[in-house]
């Protein structure tokens, strides 16, 4: 099968599809693509099947390769369509003759024998979203091929990349790039630079909390730190503080899910949570704006303002008539 | 049906909790109505369901909210509910008791003496108030295949470590709070390791994933000495590393 092979990576890669929702009672992270807007417009782009589709021999069509903070090589052992969307990493190709052409994002491109794509340090933004024709062969586990960090190491899913890793994909055509995309969608700013405010549905604790609590959890403005990642956004600000609280048994949580720990300062799961978790919760942030959040980095401020369930659910479906209709 | 709480957790999911309590006879209802609701709304001919999560006292169940609204679901959620209340006439759980060996010696306790201190009792106490218990299996979660079972003896009850370790062994068998079990692979973990156990707490083949212990069965952990743990293992016990 014709490959990639990374040549160099200083930051985080993995392969991502839409998560293995279906295994949360075993155990196992729903996990998935942390944006999934630049992740379905890659392929939407590509022009790749957006859902995993059985009829398909469970060949993963899907499967995009998600690169954190960029500075990540590849050189092409055959020849190829791209396209990166997401973070954007100024990417360039070296040609094998020794030429250089600048590949913008959401734009599909070639690769030919030899060359070599260069994704620098993204300014702003965090994951970019390389996906190619036919999608990358990745070994499904559980129905997705999505990488789990902490569940790496039981060996399921493919090994972690690191440079030298040959990533697969089906042979294809790479004469006719004319991409199909409609205008509305990469003129949309699903993405804004300016501070994002998270709407979350409150939790049944939520309305037994105290209004001068609620009031200050969304009056104030929340930093992210450091230790955000795929797995949770963890937000400081002043400590917020729950009476009367008793300790809670252990519950399934949700992509989403403001769990407030003693000390008081939220964090916001993401795609690789756990499954279970004890701390109080406030309630869950909606999907589109944790597609958001996702690209936000360390440093960035947020605010929480809360929503009702069919404000969410119309946001979502809105979400997905976008991929569904631009088809 | 008053007690129990049905509420939007998120776009498509559900969070159904009973009273905040540890409790076999409840725990034992939950896992009923999750039965029925996934014969009722997970059924192959038309799913509105596709993922459901139980626990201590709650159930989180994932629909397509596309085909159903939380209003409709919420309604069949409670007549599911209704019908275990009603036909809930204390049948017995036939469950085979799932037996776990254990090498409670101190390499591979790392925590024992430290446990015996806090909890004042001897080595050989927590050792048998650990293994005379039959435990219930509430939740599975955390990671693949960890289960948490309880109720631990109040004795041994001792909150989660300060710090927790970055790297607890697969196969230790440790306690928290209220409860006891087993961490399936190596992992961070905050609990306080008393044993290790040489078996296997999942198989695996190329399309599924089977933990040994499946919520609701019952547990309980057996003695071995250090020979039968290499005999079984194959290996001696995890030692820890001191820094």
């Amino acid at each position: 099968m014709p490959s990639l092979t990374i040549s160099r990576l200083k930051g985080n890669a993995t392969f991502q599809d839409l998560g293995r929702n279906t295994a949360q009672h075993l155990g196992f992270s729903g996990s998935g693509a942390a944006d999934e807007y630049s992740y379905l417009l890659a392929n939407m782009l590509i022009g790749n099947t957006l859902t995993k589709d059985k009829s398909l021999n469970n060949m993963p069509s899907s499967t995009a390769l998600e690169i954190t903070l960029g500075q990540c090589s590849l050189v092409a052992n055959a020849s190829c369509q791209l396209v990166i969307t997401g973070a954007d990493c100024q990417a360039q190709v070296s040609l094998k003759n020794g030429e250089q052409f600048v590949v913008k994002n959401n734009q599909v491109f070639t690769l030919s024998q030899g060359d070599e794509l260069h994704l620098g340090l993204p300014k702003t933004q965090l994951h970019s979203y390389l996906a190619i024709k036919g999608g990358f062969y990745a070994k499904k586990w559980l129905n997705s091929v999505s990488q789990t960090g902490n569940e790496q190491s039981l060996g399921f899913t493919e090994a972690s990349l690191k440079a030298g890793s040959e990533l697969s994909f089906q042979p294809h055509e790479t004469t006719c790039s004319e991409s199909l995309l409609t205008k509305s969608l990469l003129n949309d700013n699903f993405h804004q630079l300016e501070q994002l405010t998270l709407r979350f549905l409150p939790s049944q604790l939520w309305h037994l909390l105290n209004t001068d609590v609620t009031q200050q959890f969304l009056a104030q403005d929340y930093v992210i730190t450091p230790v955000s990642n795929r797995m949770g956004y963890r937000l400081t600000g002043d400590a917020l503080k729950l009476d009367n609280v008793a300790t809670t048994l252990s519950k399934p949580i949700n992509y989403g899910t403001i769990q407030l720990p003693h000390d008081g300062q939220p964090i916001v799961l993401m795609k690789e949570r756990q499954t279970i978790g004890g701390y109080p919760t406030l309630g869950t942030v909606i999907q589109t704006d944790l597609f958001r959040l996702s690209q936000k980095r360390p440093g960035e401020k947020v605010r929480f303002m809360p929503a009702t369930l069919s404000q969410a659910q119309a946001q979502l479906h809105a979400f997905h008539l976008k991929f569904q209709q631009s088809k | 049906m008053n007690n129990i709480i049905i509420h939007p957790s998120s776009e498509n999911s559900v969070l159904i909790t009973w009273p905040e309590k540890i409790c076999p006879n409840q725990h034992q209802q939950i896992l009923k109505t999750l039965s029925l609701l996934n014969t009722e709304l997970n059924n192959v001919s038309d799913p509105v369901v596709f993922e459901s999560i139980a626990s201590y006292n709650s159930i989180m169940i994932y629909y397509y909210f596309n085909k159903i609204s939380f209003q409709q679901l919420k309604k069949r959620i409670s007549d599911c509910i209704e019908l275990v209340i009603n036909t809930n006439k204390a049948v017995q759980e036939k469950s085979l008791t799932i037996e776990i060996p254990v090498y409670y010696g101190e390499e591979a306790g790392w925590d024992l003496s430290n446990v015996a201190k806090q909890c004042q009792l001897s080595l050989k106490e927590i050792i048998t108030l650990h293994s005379q218990q039959v435990y219930r299996s509430y939740a599975l979660g955390f990671t693949p295949g960890f289960c948490y079972l309880g109720t631990l003896n109040e004795q041994l009850v001792l909150p989660r470590k300060a710090t927790p370790r970055l790297q607890v062994p697969k196969g230790a068998v440790a306690i928290a709070e209220q409860q006891t079990a087993v961490y399936p692979n190596s992992s961070p973990g905050g609990w306080h390791i008393i044993g290790q156990t040489p078996v296997d707490l999942y198989q695996q083949n190329k399309e599924a994933f089977t933990p040994l212990i499946q919520v609701g069965q019952q547990v309980k952990f057996t003695e071995i000495d250090k020979a039968t743990y290499l005999e079984l293992a194959g290996k001696p016990p995890f030692t820890e590393e001191k820094h």
